[in-house]
């Protein structure tokens, strides 16, 4: 699914943020990726996301190639992913179900679609009844549930999730990461991203360690 | 793109257009400047060629004979002239009845002139072949007591030099102008790609394409275009109207009347209004995707 060979990714500003990494994440899997901050973890998830490109090495995803992919396909290379946000990144003015439906009408998606899939979704992450409310008048951990809403409304292979527990309380957080397991079981593959040591071994799953810029766990 | 998307791009167009409404209107003024004034030299310039034309459809010349001429000596002139081989026709019109067409043509400005006639005794030559005229002209000039052939090169050539410094100093005008309708423009939709670069980090995460991104951008650049050519269309015609109608009270000409020539001034307002809002959009939209735009994680 994911394959990094010999990548490095070296900013302008001369800062080594990966190191020769070489990694496979097969098909399915669910695998965490922890380190401390500035470990190299957000270019790891940069690099996935075709947001940056590695100063060496090669990308595949999926059996694609997408360190040489043109800057055309990029945006359908990410409709393969959903993307989960530390902050949620939920806009204010749009109550839960267009917060979702966004996501479906900006990649082209018919009314029709949306209006059957969106309600479907929300129901998969406990929201059904919560179609009309505001982001604002949500807990986090259901916020971060319309964001998770939004990242697999558009049916992704993949799922990048960016610290998603990182804003929410210890008990809604295991809730998320529940929630990831289940969506996990499904088939999509789950990337997590977290600082959130316990979290992580109350779930048994893989864990890749990055600490200044190189993998140095993998179990 | 299905017809749910385009209604989508089309109402997030209008919505970014209210959402920074004091820079579209700044744009929209600057625009609408911009296009009264190209519309004004070209109605100008239209005017002008008009006149011309019109001076060349009437190939009578007037000539104008000595202040001290009798009207019988002129009579003999008449014969003189109705003898050159170009001259179709030679009307003759006495100093009072020139005062008196000027009294009927122009009204109340020619009242005081009653104790001495500045008009000389005057004839209307018809020439059988207008592009004869400079020589025609320059046989009659040699008749004993004319005092002037009216020349209307001089006239031609006074109104073309007009025309053309009215058409250069427009054309400057409106290439200042428009750079900076362009500049503004492009600055509101910056500010509403600010104002929303949260959404667009979002849509490029879920993989919506440039296009995707800019065409709402793209669409609120239009529609500045669009309601400033409908503002300019309107003040064009109203000032217009009242130009004309003032200089017509001073002096009678025939001029082009604006509902002759409303719908192809309103269709080309309409298309640079488009232009300008399409490159304003474009110009702003290409710096800000290469840029920060491209960013997802880190906006």
């Amino acid at each position: 699914m994911i394959e990094f060979k010999n990548v490095s990714k070296v900013y302008s500003n001369g800062t080594s943020a990966l190191n020769n990494i070489n990694l496979h994440i097969k098909k399915g899997e669910f695998v965490f990726i922890v380190g401390s901050s500035g470990a190299g973890k957000s270019t790891f998830l940069k690099l996935i996301m075709h947001e940056e490109l590695p100063s060496s090495g090669i990308i595949y995803l999926d059996g694609i190639r997408i360190t040489s992919i043109s800057k055309k396909e990029v945006p359908y290379l990410r409709r393969k992913m959903g993307i989960v946000f530390q902050d949620f990144r939920l806009i204010d003015k749009m109550n839960v179900f267009d917060n979702v439906a966004f996501a479906m009408r900006v990649t082209g998606a018919s009314e029709k679609d949306v209006k059957k899939r969106v309600p479907y979704i929300l129901g998969l992450v406990g929201l059904q009844n919560k179609e009309i409310r505001r982001p604002a008048e949500l807990s986090g951990g259901e916020q971060q549930r319309v964001s998770l809403a939004r990242a697999l409304v558009n049916n992704p292979s993949i799922i990048i999730a960016d610290e998603p527990t990182g804003n929410i309380d210890p008990e809604m957080s295991y809730e998320i990461v529940e929630l990831l397991t289940e969506i996990n079981k499904r088939g999509t593959t789950i990337l997590m991203v977290t600082h959130e040591h316990d979290l992580v071994k109350q779930f048994g799953k893989r864990v890749i360690e990055i600490n200044d810029g190189v993998i140095t766990s993998d179990r | 793109m299905n017809i749910s998307s385009l209604k989508y791009l089309l109402s997030e167009g209008l919505k970014n257009v209210f959402k920074n409404w004091m820079m579209s209107v700044a744009s929209i003024c600057v625009l609408v400047i911009c296009l009264i004034l190209t519309g004004s030299a070209a109605l100008f310039s239209m005017n002008i060629s008009n006149a011309l034309n019109t001076i060349e459809a009437q190939n009578s010349v007037a000539v104008f004979l000595n202040e001290d001429i009798e009207t019988l000596e002129a009579l003999q002139i008449g014969e003189q002239i109705k003898g050159l081989p170009n001259v179709l026709n030679c009307e003759f019109r006495s100093k009072e009845e020139v005062v008196e067409k000027f009294k009927d043509e122009l009204g109340s400005i020619f009242d005081g002139v009653k104790s001495r006639n500045p008009f000389p005794h005057t004839f209307y030559v018809t020439l059988n072949d207008i592009s004869k005229y400079p020589e025609t002209a320059e046989q009659i000039q040699q008749i004993e007591g004319v005092e002037k052939v009216a020349n209307h090169r001089d006239l031609f050539e006074k109104l073309t030099r007009f025309d053309k410094l009215i058409s250069i100093s427009g054309i400057f005008i409106v290439i200042v102008l428009g750079l900076i309708s362009l500049f503004i423009i492009s600055s509101t939709i910056k500010l509403t790609m600010y104002s929303r670069r949260f959404e667009i980090s979002i849509m490029k995460s879920v993989g919506a394409t440039d296009w995707f991104v800019r065409i709402p951008f793209i669409v609120e650049g239009i529609i500045i275009g669009i309601i400033s050519a409908v503002i300019s269309s309107l003040i064009l015609k109203f000032l217009y109207d009242i130009i004309i109608s003032y200089i017509n009270s001073l002096i009678p000409f025939s001029h082009i009347s604006f509902s002759s020539v409303s719908l192809p001034v309103f269709l080309s307002f309409i298309a640079a209004g488009i232009g300008f809002g399409l490159i304003g959009g474009l110009i702003s939209i290409g710096k800000y995707l290469k840029k920060e735009g491209g960013e997802i994680l880190g906006w």
